[in-house]
């Protein structure tokens, strides 16, 4: 299993080198040279040219065949990959900070948003789920599906609208905005609790309907064991590597933040730090946020492997 | 501060206040671009406006009095000039403080100095600290391109000297009668040598200044809060104004000791819709008006809905001193020698249809490149106004009867602007499209990166590029510089036009002070700039802002960056 492990591991190299390329040919290919907006409209080109040259935005993009063969890789693209394998993020071309500290200050606040989001939606999807499977094509299955359709299908923006208009604004029930306190967290939560579970409510009822008709539910069932035991001790631990793969996969969006939810409620995590950095072009923190999220992207992916094994003894990870 | 294109200029912000606390509690809500407080970098409109509040400079606009005018600030008077116009001495007030900080020995600010002006002009000048605004300078105090170019700190530079503890002497290399307007700019501001050298890189979050407020706490992206600074002396509210501003209520403070609140809290909110909830339920002192909610908030008349008036907000509508246009590269060889054909062009833009269907009406038609307010500026028609069979003769006269070419090829121009993936931007590139292919020119438009868009401007790789110029100080000079030809590209004048009159009216209005003759000078160069058609104009921006009735002594400000130390808010 180990050698798996390295194995997955290791692929953050390529994967991490491809999404770093997209977004670098992206933002710096497409979108042009920083040195321009650094230097501002007044600038002399003497100071634009200096701005390059010390930034090196001056150099080739990928590789730099006039210093062949030392200097190959003394390019814009290497260079960038090696900063950040040195842990260094750079500096905001908008703000002018230090990203490492941008990041820092940004992820707790993400935190307190999709934890409480992430633990609420799993468990509330789960017992729904549970609850339509065992109830199956009952009035409680048909509400709990209508009700989960009904939930993914409309925009998280909706959701975030009409609570901000009655909920905030007219009924006072909830902040507007900002970040000051728990009563702040309630409403992201919330809403963000509202718009996501439906999916997993009917992603879960489906794995576990496939589960409830093995032979071994019928076995079970034959044997005398309790509904509610066929349920807990046997489907939904049959059911668990589907449930695995769908939440370990969304552990880093934790990191990432969640992105409308942040931006509309004021909370200043990653989230509203790469929509920002999104729209402005703020290459390093863009670059960053993206290296980060594809190593994590990666290490859940193997962690899911990993928990595999642990669901289900009869996988062996070679 | 100098340049944004258009779509880029949006009039945010947002305040409040809770009344029942002791002190006034302000909110304010601004863009994003915060680069933190330190005035080199106060380039863009967020940065300024939070600079601003902790540093000052040698002089200030007159916040009531129009036409704009500078008042000494941290000088104690206006400054003599020698007559040849090239040394100008002030005379610094005497007792004013750096505000308490842990970078002065015992934690007490200590008085500001001549030397300490010189200290942050120099700094202002260091490229290594790529500060986009050493252009005050650079080509016009003594020495100092030289000094900026040879970057060695502890080389002399002898445009600035303190001749003694309060005297400061600045002198040009050649009149630069723009020089007391360009020192009100938070460019300017004085810092001391202590903070920078304690807090190191980390000084831009870490204000140490004279101004009204002093920082309390910053949570970047989300909250900047600032009290009073106990150590700002001496200024007082404004006792003139206009006439009106009496009745309007604007001098009933005047004489009292400033700022009027004691804590200003600012909010980066950067959803509109989220702000104006905000704004509607009270919290915030303003709010601009976004272009959906246009309709519902002011009426066919352009005055505000009647649900808003009972609410007691008052609405403003104020000129943002903004001339917008589409610019010809004259390098370029299909629309640089063809006069006939940039007229032609011009002549079919629908102007008010835009301003009606594009911008709510929220802008005013350009008749010249300064607009209305500056000195230069004409009532004069607009030599282009929309008229199709005319610009349809003109694209014949030009060579492109029906939008052909002699050998029947359809003219094609290519038009950039910035606003790549912008919704608005793309609805502004189908608008003008579709102005054009009436008289059968074929635009095609090209939305860029805002950095790719510069570059492109920056090294005239344009043919028509749309933008805007948002005015630096009320001179006219500020607009009719980017038509000189030694500032082509890639200089200011991105559409590399060359006019030998143009040229030589502009060396002679350079070091001009203000007179009558200056703004005759100043009428004539423009029209000759339209004679030429160098650019296509396109309007006026108006800036409409919503207030709070509680939000007092609001006066609309071109130039408003210093006035938060003015505002008040009542209970409410």
């Amino acid at each position: 299993m180990s050698a798996y492990i390295l194995r997955r591991l290791l692929s953050v190299i390529p994967i991490t080198l491809g999404v770093l390329l997209i977004t670098f040919l992206l933002f710096r290919v497409v979108g042009g040279n920083p040195a321009y907006r650094i230097a501002g409209k007044n600038a002399t080109q003497e100071r634009i040219a200096q701005i390059a040259r010390e930034r090196g935005y001056d150099k080739p993009y990928f590789l730099n065949w006039q210093a062949f063969p030392t200097g190959l890789f003394d390019a814009q693209f290497p260079r960038l990959c090696r900063q950040l394998l040195r842990g260094d993020f750079g500096e905001s071309i908008k703000t002018k900070q230090r990203v490492s500290t941008m990041l820092r200050e940004g992820v707790l606040p993400s935190l307190c948003v999709t934890t409480p989001l992430f633990f609420i939606e799993l468990a509330l999807a789960i017992a729904l789920a549970l609850l339509a499977a065992y109830y199956r094509d009952t009035w409680i299955d048909r509400g709990i599906m209508v009700v989960a359709v009904t939930g993914m299908s409309i925009s998280s923006l909706v959701y975030i609208m009409v609570a901000q208009y009655w909920l905030a604004s007219e009924w006072r029930l909830f902040p507007v905005w900002g970040f000051e306190g728990p009563q702040y967290l309630v409403l992201p939560v919330l809403i963000g609790v509202v718009a996501g579970t439906g999916g997993s409510v009917r992603f879960y009822r489906t794995v576990m309907l496939d589960e409830m008709y093995q032979d071994y539910v019928r076995t079970a069932r034959a044997k005398g064991v309790s509904p509610r035991g066929v349920l807990f001790r046997h489907v939904l631990r049959n059911a668990m590597i589907p449930i695995l793969t769908n939440v370990i996969v969304a552990i880093p969006f934790l990191y990432t933040g969640a992105l409308l939810l942040e931006n509309f409620f004021g909370i200043p995590g990653l989230g509203r730090l790469t929509v920002t950095a999104l729209f402005t072009g703020d290459e390093d923190v863009i670059f960053a946020t993206t290296f980060i999220g594809a190593i994590l992207f990666v290490v859940a992916n193997t962690i899911t492997d990993i928990a595999y094994t642990w669901a289900d003894p009869r996988i062996r990870l070679r | 501060m100098s340049w944004r294109p258009s779509l880029l200029i949006l009039l945010m912000g947002a305040v409040v206040a809770r009344g029942a606390e002791p002190s006034p509690r302000v909110l304010y809500g601004s863009g994003g671009d915060f680069k933190g407080f330190d005035p080199v970098d106060s380039g863009d409109v967020e940065s300024a406006d939070q600079v601003c509040r902790v540093y000052e400079g040698l002089l200030e606009y007159d916040y009531l009095t129009r036409p704009y005018r500078v008042i000494p600030r941290l000088a104690a008077a206006l400054p003599e000039v020698s007559p040849d116009g090239l040394t100008y001495t002030f005379k610094l007030r005497q007792g004013v403080r750096f505000q308490d900080d842990p970078c002065f020995p015992g934690g007490r600010g200590r008085e500001v100095t001549a030397e300490d002006f010189v200290y942050s002009f120099r700094r202002l000048l260091d490229p290594k600290l790529e500060s986009q605004g050493d252009w005050i300078f650079i080509n016009h105090v003594l020495g100092a391109k030289e000094w900026a170019q040879r970057g060695d700190h502890n080389a002399p530079l002898p445009g600035f000297a303190a001749r003694d503890r309060y005297t400061l002497e600045i002198r040009l290399a050649k009149p630069y009668p723009q020089l007391l307007w360009v020192l009100t700019m938070p460019y300017a501001f004085v810092v001391p040598r202590e903070a920078v050298e304690f807090y190191g890189a980390n000084f831009r979050n870490h204000p140490v200044g004279t101004g009204p407020f002093r920082l309390k706490s910053w949570r970047r992206n989300y909250r900047i809060e600032y009290e009073r600074n106990p150590t700002f002396n001496g200024q007082r509210y404004p006792s003139e104004g206009e006439p009106e501003d009496r009745a309007a209520g604007l001098l009933a403070d005047a004489g009292k000791p400033l700022p009027l609140l004691d804590r200003l809290v600012d909010y980066d909110i950067q959803e509109y819709y989220t702000m104006w909830q905000m704004f509607l339920g009270g919290q915030l002192y303003s709010s601009g008006i976004n272009k959906d909610y246009f309709e519902k908030v002011i009426t066919p008349e352009l005055g505000l809905s009647d649900a808003l008036k009972k609410k007691g907000i008052r609405l403003y509508k104020v000129p943002n001193l903004v001339t917008n246009y589409i610019g010809f590269n004259m390098r370029d060889p299909v629309v640089g020698p063809n006069k006939k054909l940039r007229q032609a062009f011009a002549t079919a833009l629908d102007v008010d249809k835009y301003i009606a269907v594009i911008t709510n009406g929220r802008y005013s038609p350009a008749n010249t490149p300064i607009p209305p307010g500056i000195p230069g500026h004409t009532n004069r028609p607009y030599p282009y106004q929309y008229n199709l069979s005319r610009a349809k003769q003109l694209l014949a006269e030009a060579g492109y009867p029906g939008g052909r070419d002699a050998q029947g090829r359809p003219l094609r121009l290519t038009m950039i602007m910035p606003g790549a993936g912008s919704t608005d931007a793309r609805q502004l590139a189908d608008f003008w499209a579709e102005q054009l292919r009436a008289i059968g020119i074929e635009l095609v438009v090209q939305q860029l990166t805002f950095a790719e868009y510069l570059r492109r401007e920056h090294d005239g790789e344009t043919q028509l590029f749309i933008a805007g110029w948002v005015i630096d100080y009320p001179d006219a000079e500020n607009f009719l510089k980017l038509f000189y030809g030694p500032n082509k590209c890639p200089g200011v004048n991105a559409t590399n036009y060359q006019n030998p009159e143009f040229d030589r009216l502009y060396e002679q209005i350079a070091t001009m002070p203000d007179s009558p003759e200056r703004t005759a000078l100043y009428e004539r160069m423009a029209q000759i700039t339209l004679d030429d058609c160098v650019w296509a104009l396109i309007g006026y921006p108006l800036a409409y802002g919503l207030y709070q009735p509680w939000f007092q002594n609001y006066k609309p400000h071109a130039f408003p960056y210093a006035n938060w130390k003015f505002y008040k808010v009542l209970p409410h």
